[in-house]
């Protein structure tokens, strides 16, 4: 059973990259880069913690709580930038 | 099925790389650059490096994007 939910997470997390790297590509506007890079931030803390169930390896978690807490920051100060303009 | 998942992450490595050559908008191609470090960090992960991947999230993603951003403020307010 887990392994069958495991399997469909790779698979989701797999489309997932590919349309958030096809609406970075064809984005029209910034706002949409920005969406599309926040997606893809927490769709690759999914990652890592996925791989360390599957390695085996519970220091990856530790990469992924890292990276939680710090990648809002860029988005933060970009839509803040965009609000109000240069 | 794991490797298929890596190879996704490395062409996307190179994809965003080039669009951050590519794209003329400073603003677009900052987001660009600061998606290459992204999944750099998590091919980090996938090599079995767990440190290098900290400092590339703090470091690589999290601070170059802030201080590109204070750059593109500084210059010409991310125009053309």
């Amino acid at each position: 059973m887990a392994d069958i939910i495991l399997r469909v997470a790779v698979v989701l997390i797999f489309f997932s990259i590919v349309l958030g790297v096809l609406r970075l590509i064809i984005g029209r506007t910034a706002v949409d880069r920005v969406v599309a890079i926040d997606m893809l931030t927490v769709v690759s803390i999914a990652m890592i913690a996925l791989y360390a169930h599957l390695s085996g390896r519970f220091v990856y978690i530790d990469v992924a709580l890292v990276y939680g807490l710090l990648s809002f920051l860029a988005v933060l100060a970009i839509a803040r930038f965009l609000e109000k303009g240069p | 099925m794991l490797e298929l998942l890596i190879l996704l992450v490395c062409g996307s490595i190179l994809v965003s790389g080039v669009l951050a050559v590519v794209l003329g908008n400073l603003m677009a191609a900052m987001i660009s650059a600061g998606l290459a470090s992204l999944f750099a960090a998590v091919s980090y992960v996938l090599l079995a490096a767990p440190d290098v991947a900290m400092a590339e999230a703090a470091i690589g993603s999290g601070l170059a994007t802030l201080i590109f951003l204070y750059a593109i403020r500084k210059t010409n307010g991310g125009g053309e």
